[in-house]
């Protein structure tokens, strides 16, 4: 057989990835073996963390939701859990990110409506 | 954790400057027979800010806290004496030196463990308690020195800060449990011995003056 050298067809592939990573922090935007391994890394992060983000924010939004319907120091069961059910027994169909929006942006309206419903 | 000797009043009112936003408000929080961990754990969520719905885990967005009458504070149970607090102090390095096949290995900057006790300790500066305990309720992380900073924490009822617009802070209701039958009997035995001991006084003070030289000769 003929010789036939591989020529730059590995150094187009890599510069492909290398243009990725161009941001990353040391050897990790240096380094080929290590840009390789970076790119696989991070776009595996960012795969898993589409899904972990959702998890997150809605954590807050229940947080935030807790912090706010917890000064309202008239009722007797002021908490998040309280206000949840019976927004369910109620069918108030808010979902919890528009409730915490509501809790920032108009806290008082979002304090009358659980003075409403909570009995 | 580096031990205050003392407490310092230009210390608890300096580095104002490092704290970026001033929307912020400022609570104050008595300490005044107030038990040391239910009251820390109220400071920490303000501190954090985990009571404002614009709460936010990466930026540090906690009222400003302080606490007045710190050596006020109280504890339950024999914590008194009985809680200690421990640091270790001194650095261990070992270095080996291989010389003629012997390895000697070397510890520099001998220190042991520290301790000492909620007594001792509330002698000493009664601030570092309070501040103590609150850090320990605090996530550790970046945020967790800039948390320290918002924290002021005075002895007494004095404080520099009179002229900002101070808040009270409410502590929620608690239910106190009702007490154990032996805390109940010390309780009512002390209770009775008060009781006699004032019954004496009231009875003959000097007689019992006098008696007592005449038994010891």
């Amino acid at each position: 057989m003929t010789r036939i050298k591989r020529g730059y067809i590995a150094r187009k592939r890599r510069t492909q990835i290398r243009l990725f990573t161009s941001s990353f922090r040391g050897a990790h935007s240096r380094l080929t073996r290590t840009i390789s391994q970076q790119k696989i890394k991070a776009l595996v992060s960012a795969n898993r963390d589409r899904d972990r983000k959702k998890r997150g924010f809605r954590g807050l939004w229940i947080h935030r939701i807790n912090a706010i319907i917890g000064k309202n120091k008239k009722k007797q069961y002021n908490r998040y859990s309280n206000l949840l059910y019976n927004m369910y027994k109620g069918q108030l169909l808010l979902n919890r990110k528009i409730v915490a929006q509501m809790g920032i942006l108009k806290g008082n309206c979002l304090l009358m409506i659980a003075n409403e419903i909570i009995t | 954790m580096k031990m205050v000797n003392a407490f310092n009043m230009k210390r608890a009112a300096a580095g104002l400057r490092r704290i970026n936003l001033d929307g912020l408000r400022w609570r104050v929080f008595d300490a005044k027979g107030q038990i040391l961990g239910r009251l820390a754990s109220q400071i920490a969520t303000v501190v954090q800010g985990k009571d404002k719905p614009t709460y936010t885990p990466n930026r540090d967005d906690g009222d400003m806290c302080i606490v007045l009458n710190a050596k006020d504070v109280c504890v339950t149970g024999r914590k008194l004496t009985d809680k200690v607090y421990y640091w270790h102090t001194g650095q261990v390095l070992c270095l080996k030196h291989f010389s003629l096949n012997i390895d000697i290995m070397v510890y520099r900057y001998v220190g042991h463990l520290k301790e000492r006790t909620f007594k001792d300790q509330m002698a000493k500066d009664p601030t570092e308690v309070i501040r103590k305990a609150v850090l320990r309720m605090l996530p550790r992380n970046k945020l967790r020195d800039d948390r320290d900073r918002k924290l002021r924490i005075f002895p007494g009822s004095e404080h520099p800060f009179g002229d900002r617009p101070l808040e009270p802070y409410v502590m929620p209701p608690r239910s106190v449990r009702e007490m154990r039958p032996r805390e109940r009997r010390a309780m009512v035995r002390a209770q009775k011995k008060a009781e006699q001991q004032q019954q004496n006084t009231d009875g003959t003070k000097k007689g019992k003056k006098r008696e007592a030289p005449e038994e010891s000769a």
